[in-house]
């Protein structure tokens, strides 16, 4: 008997892992993607591998999975990181007061730290702000967002995935209760088509909202947006971030040759539709100079929003709203062979897809484990094969 | 401050006569050209075809020809690329199979990168402000510390405008390409391996390899991230002879 068929809608660093880690298990996978691979909420992130340390006071189940999955993306994508580590540092005395619950924080969610003397942190670090007043080191890292999802593609695709771009879900085909496949738009030829599957995984990010609205189901998916600002040279070699709890324009992330400054959030209505708003922009460069003030004599050489897929809770403000993720079986919707797995971060995409797999397997009454946490993903390029 | 953008864009679609389209787009005074792309789809047509992700020029995928020359969109404000002109003229990269609009098949450069042996990530230079670090502290993979050196991705951010901009390219789409030689040249610098190195020469010293360039230095010259393949392939050349000559006086 042929293995089941599972389509995926999504191709940001969500929809990438679960393929990978259902093909991995045996199942048949189509990935379905409107544009091109990570063209939205993945492919503008930070470009952050977080520690975790950024959240290890305020939000630590969302701190502990960062530290968990950068240590197993470490073994598995090892080659297509910036592992520099981060640092968090205290420029005054409110952001020293909170030293001691940071260094806390790193111990209760296991995530590995050194103190860094001021003067060795300079030497590090010589674009840094000479004011600081402690330094503390973790292992954060850098990834490429476009790249992080073609290398879970190649080898999702190597395990016999189809992945197919610029193909649009325009309905979910329904059979009683059962969500039974999907129809599209494939933008190369203009056709429609109708694809059956036994199972459909919603891993459309900020969006979600919008296909789950297919399936007459509803998800807590708020649409949250942040802006990053790009200057024209690398301004450091680590990840600086400010050491308080998340805030506007609180870390600089090197890539390549620029420094990436962020960020901001707001909530938005439509994630096709992002305004950005000037004055974020200019916080960003005010902020980001408190950190490295050199930004402030550098060229802005990109400027980017993409809408974050925050799980809403009731009652909460955006900032304070747990990174963390959920998957959403829709069978207790009175919806069946429809799963939606969203909220997190492209950090903890793998763990994501392990959780939606266990799901979409258990339903499909599919014994195969996960096997992602061990098996080193393919180089990015063999995508293109 | 919001302004009116006229955009001519490339319009096309496998079996269907390739043209232009007009539009007017509507976008902040201090957006890039990838939003005015972008808003053709948003403001008129969703079933426009373009490439992004990134917004600031490291995913690479957005690269166009912009007024007739070989552009990253997410780095070429608007006020500068229309200024002395009535409108954006965008279409999709030259020397590429042509999927729909300004989307181009990128399958085939990317197999050649990846024979070409670049790794992703370099050597960091050690000096951000002139003064070399002795070393660095830095977690493992298994989380703990050791001393290594920094890493950070490479510049070549696989565009494919050198690609587009290489005259010989348009020629024979065999030719390994500016981008991909440019990475065997990187490839042999990092490689501390000599069989290795010699494998990586060969590759470039044939038909289709270094000796097939004209030299007219397009692509160094369109390079957004000063990868400078015009100058990678001329090095090599000069190591590649630098061999032979070597090997005929019996010194190799």
């Amino acid at each position: 008997m042929a293995a089941p068929h599972v389509i995926v809608i999504g191709a940001g660093s969500t929809g990438a892992a679960t393929a990978h880690d259902l093909a991995l298990r045996g199942l048949r996978v189509t990935v379905l993607e409107r544009g091109e691979i990570a063209n939205c909420t993945t492919g503008r992130n930070h470009c952050l591998l977080h520690s975790g340390g950024r959240y290890c006071v305020k939000d630590q189940e969302s701190a502990i999975e960062c530290i968990d999955e950068n240590l197993i993306l470490r073994r598995i994508m090892p080659d297509a990181m910036e592992l520099n580590g981060g640092l968090f540092v205290a420029l005054n005395e409110a952001d020293l007061a909170f030293r001691e619950k940071f260094i806390e924080g790193c111990e209760q969610c296991h995530i590995p730290y050194r103190e860094v003397p001021v003067k060795r942190a300079l030497e590090m670090e010589p674009f840094l702000n000479p004011g600081l007043l402690a330094a503390v080191q973790v292992p954060d890292g850098v990834f490429e967002p476009f790249r992080f999802c073609l290398a879970f593609l190649a080898t999702a695709r190597h395990n016999g995935a189809v992945v197919r771009t610029y193909t649009e879900v325009t309905e979910l085909a329904r059979a009683g209760q059962f969500i039974t496949g999907v129809k599209v738009l494939d933008h190369r030829t203009g056709k429609t088509q109708e694809i059956g599957a036994d199972l459909v995984v919603n891993a459309t990010g900020p969006w979600a909202g919008r296909i789950a609205e297919m399936g007459g189901v509803e998800v807590p998916v708020a649409p949250t947006a942040g802006v990053m600002v790009t200057v024209d040279q690398r301004l450091c070699n680590l990840v600086i971030n400010r050491m308080d709890k998340p805030a506007d324009g609180d870390i600089v992330v090197p890539q390549r040759l620029t420094s990436i400054i962020g960020t901001t959030s707001w909530a938005i209505l439509d994630p096709d539709q992002i305004e950005i708003p000037k004055a974020h922009i200019e916080k960003m460069i005010q902020k980001g100079r408190e950190l490295i003030p050199a930004i402030q004599r550098r060229v802005t050489r990109g400027v980017g929003a993409a809408a974050r897929p925050l799980i809403r809770k009731a009652n909460t403000d955006e900032r304070e709203v747990s990174r963390t993720f959920e998957c959403f079986d829709h069978q207790r919707d009175g919806v069946d062979g429809f799963v939606t797995i969203s909220g997190g971060k492209t950090t903890t995409a793998r763990a994501m897809a392990e959780k939606a797999a266990d799901v979409v397997c258990a339903k499909l009454g599919q014994r195969a484990e996960c096997a992602t946490r061990t098996t080193p993903l393919l180089s990015y390029r063999l995508f293109y094969n | 401050m919001a302004i009116q953008v006229p955009i001519k864009v490339f319009r096309y679609r496998p079996g269907t006569a390739p043209h232009f389209e007009r539009y007017q787009v509507t976008v902040p005074d201090d957006a890039t050209v990838i939003d005015v792309i972008e808003g053709v789809w948003a403001e008129h047509d969703r079933n426009f075809m373009f490439r992004h992700a990134c917004h600031h020029a490291s995913c690479g995928t957005c690269a166009v020809r912009l007024n007739g020359y070989e552009r990253l969109p997410c780095i070429v404000p608007v006020t500068e690329a229309l200024a002395g002109r009535q409108e954006l003229v965008v279409e999709p990269l030259r020397n590429f199979p042509l999927v729909g609009d300004l989307v181009v098949d990128v399958a085939g450069f990317f197999q050649k990168q990846a024979a070409s042996g670049l790794v992703i990530t370099r050597a960091a230079e050690a000096t951000l402000s002139g003064q070399p670090f002795a070393h660095s502290e830095l977690f493992s993979q298994a989380g703990a510390l050791e001393e290594r050196a920094y890493n950070r991705f490479e510049n070549c951010i696989e565009c494919g405008i050198c690609i587009s901009a290489c005259p010989t390219m348009a020629a024979t789409d065999k030719f390994w390409g500016p981008a991909a030689l440019a990475g065997i040249r990187r490839a042999t610098l990092t490689t501390g391996d000599c069989q290795e190195k010699a494998a990586l020469l060969a590759l470039a010293d044939s038909e289709q390899g270094v000796w097939r360039c004209h030299s007219a230095f397009e692509c160094t010259e369109s390079c957004p991230q000063d990868v400078d393949p015009g100058g990678a392939i001329m090095s090599l050349r000069r190591e590649i002879v630098g061999r032979k000559v070597k090997h005929l006086f019996g010194a190799g």
